[in-house]
């Protein structure tokens, strides 16, 4: 595309099998089938049926990875999701116990979540002077504060209609669990949302350089609001589906949740500085690190020494660009030498 | 005139609006209850949050450099369980060196903190967050699944129980000594030069790594400190212990008008910030509203004050442009 003056316009990128491997997600994939690997020689049980049984637990914590890498790609932070988490949790509860319909029992635990992340965007819009990690220290404090006034002294609630969240726990076909359908479903939109929409590509150029985003026209504050309050839309999810499996909730539900997502995101190549990443990456990071929450726990290694492990990989992981830069540092000053 | 000098001066400095709620608090709470202000209730409320203080300090160091450490409860509990466990099976027994045991374990986590930040360029938050999850797991591990009681650490809890002296003088020591570092020393300036514009501070031949290096290993002390204290004062090890609190920490910051950009804080805001935060704890059910709210109140406080802190700035920065204009 040799344009009037002579200059190529657009720049071909072929990519190669090495350079595709070169790429955080492709060392991921790669990450991937070491672990299941690695996860097969540790566990006998480490099987396909045993492996979709034990998912479900860990997969509620996945709903909130998507929005989470909107938020991340934007340059922010949510650490206010494990409390919408708690809250979302007691409100189904409340609504369930109170003798409603189905519907209306997920309608409301969804519509509890959007409007808590609403608040959150109304807030980091309002005042985008803020550091978003200040004003969601602040409602996290307080959407947890409100849960635990609504649970009272006792500080649990459990579900009683049992039977009634029963589908969203069953498995199709005797195999396969909802939630790992819904999970797909939720990631496909996301992801497609995020690679190929206006919506997607705009979150990238405000997290790249918010200044000129919104010189370009896009409108940065609607972006933020929206992207926040997917956010508490999803962890509106993530506390329907961990009530669907604990038939409850209580003051410490979703305690942590937070630092769990954004540690897979990151670990995930989606860096907390913003405009880099992709969701297949999380994805992938996030099934790395479920799986191998499942496999450590089926060979009996102790769940605190996993936390160990997760920490360490976090560590490693984010520390591999660093040292990379630093090498290609040394390298161009020894040719120029 | 004399309206508006009043309002300057709360809107212009930090310490000065703290000072205000803070006075307008201890109004409100006497009016209601008057036994709050007596000797034991105050005394209670800097014991109970003497942990939550200490590691303010530096967490305010930390964020004087635009950096954050959320590790800092995880670096207690692995520090506190280890010298919990060595008091139990009677290895060490001197309340002195397990204090200094726990500093050096402290101040080793906090080092490889500074060490993986400043050399290699990782993001804090990322950073301590993956040995948010390793210092907690170390503790699960020292702890091989037990914990001390009471009992087994009766002789180390001696020094913080109820009525001694000793966690106030820790805690006034540790307010002293770094009011002093931040103002008066080298190394305290160069914390304030590195955070508000990094590279300045570099051509200005400051050697920006290890300023942050040296930041985070200090919050490492103060967490191994808090970790040796939190075992004294409770008189019990367990590797849960202060979960979740590192939030506490930085909420008495950012009340304490610390700036999460880096270069903007002090210590009298720090002190004023965990003062606030610990006085509501205490003062909450002594004015007949249940202890369940205290989180609500608290979160709703935090917004009220940051939010109350931009419209001002916002506020004075259309006056100064509508006084250039004329």
């Amino acid at each position: 595309m040799a344009g009037k003056s002579g200059r190529t316009i657009k720049a071909e990128q072929k990519l190669t099998a090495k350079q595709l491997l070169f790429t955080w997600e492709g060392a991921l994939v790669v990450l991937f089938i070491a672990v299941n690997i690695f996860n097969m020689s540790i566990s006998q049980s480490y099987t396909l049926s045993n492996v979709l049984r034990e998912m479900p637990k860990y997969l509620a914590e996945i709903f909130m990875l998507f929005p989470m890498a909107y938020i991340l790609v934007l340059g922010d932070i949510d650490i206010s999701v494990g409390s919408i988490v708690c809250l979302t949790g007691t409100v189904t509860c409340y609504i369930s116990n109170a003798g409603a319909p189905f519907p209306v029992v997920i309608l409301g635990c969804l519509l509890t979540g959007l409007l808590c992340g609403m608040l959150n965007g109304f807030i980091t819009t309002s005042f985008p002077e803020l550091p978003s990690m200040i004003t969601t220290l602040g409602t996290q404090i307080i959407f947890r504060g409100i849960a635990e006034i609504s649970l009272g002294g006792g500080g649990s609630v459990s579900y009683i209609n049992t039977k009634q969240i029963m589908p969203l726990s069953t498995k199709l076909g005797k195999l396969v669990p909802v939630i790992i359908l819904v999970v797909i479903v939720v990631a496909v939109i996301y992801t497609v949302v995020l690679q190929c929409t206006t919506f997607g590509r705009s979150l990238y150029a405000i997290g790249s350089n918010k200044v000129s985003a919104y010189y370009a026209g896009v409108d940065v504050q609607r972006c933020r609001f929206i992207a926040y309050s997917l956010m508490g839309l999803m962890a509106g999810m993530c506390g329907l589906f961990l009530t669907a499996y604990t038939y409850g909730a209580n003051t410490t539900t979703g305690q942590g949740f937070e630092m769990e997502v954004i540690a897979m995101c990151v670990f995930g190549g989606i860096a907390s500085t913003g405009g880099k990443g992709t969701l297949i990456g999380g994805i992938t990071a996030g099934l790395i690190i479920t799986l191998l929450r499942i496999a450590l726990g089926q060979a009996n290694v102790n769940s605190q020494m996993i936390l160990v492990v997760v920490g360490a990989l976090l560590i490693i992981a984010v520390l591999i660009p660093g040292i990379k830069g630093r090498i290609d540092d040394m390298k161009k000053l020894r040719s120029a030498a | 005139m004399k309206e508006k000098s009043f309002i300057k001066m709360i809107t212009g400095s930090r310490e000065a609006l703290l000072f205000f709620i803070l006075i307008v608090m201890g109004i409100l709470i006497t009016i209601l209850n008057p036994t709050f202000f007596s000797p034991v209730n105050i005394g209670q409320i800097f014991r109970n949050n003497a942990l939550t203080m200490i590691m303010a300090l530096g967490m305010l160091c930390v964020m004087l450099t635009a950096g954050i450490d959320i590790s800092i409860t995880s670096t207690l509990a692995f520090a506190g369980m280890t010298i919990g466990m060595l008091t139990k099976y009677n290895i060490v027994n001197s309340t002195l060196l397990l204090f200094l045991i726990a500093m050096v374990i402290g101040l080793l986590c906090g080092l490889l903190n500074g060490l993986i930040i400043a050399k290699g360029k990782v993001a804090p938050i990322i950073c301590t967050m993956g040995f948010m999850y390793i210092w907690r797991g170390m503790a699960y591990v020292v702890g091989n699944s037990q914990f001390a009681s009471g009992e087994d650490v009766r002789e180390f809890a001696e020094f913080g129980k109820d009525g001694t002296i000793g966690p106030y003088i820790i805690l006034i020591a540790c307010y002293a000594v770094f009011f002093v570092m931040l103002k008066w020393t080298k190394f305290g300036r160069k914390i304030y030069a590195v955070g508000s514009n990094p590279e300045a501070a570099m051509i200005s031949g400051i050697n920006v790594d290890n300023t942050l290096v040296s930041v985070y290993t200090i919050m490492g002390l103060l967490a191994g400190l808090a970790g040796a204290l939190s075992v004294s004062i409770y008189a019990s090890a367990q590797p849960n212990m202060q979960y979740g609190r590192e939030m506490d920490v930085i909420a008495a910051c950012v009340i304490g008008g610390v700036s999460m950009s880096g270069g903007r804080g002090s210590v009298a805001g720090t002190f004023l910030g965990a003062l606030i935060i610990s006085i509501i704890a205490k003062a909450l059910p002594l004015v007949n509203v249940p202890s369940i709210a205290q989180n609500t109140v608290k979160g709703v406080i935090i917004l009220v004050v940051v939010i109350f802190n931009v419209i001002t700035r916002r506020m004075v920065d259309k006056q100064n442009l509508e006084r250039r204009e004329m």
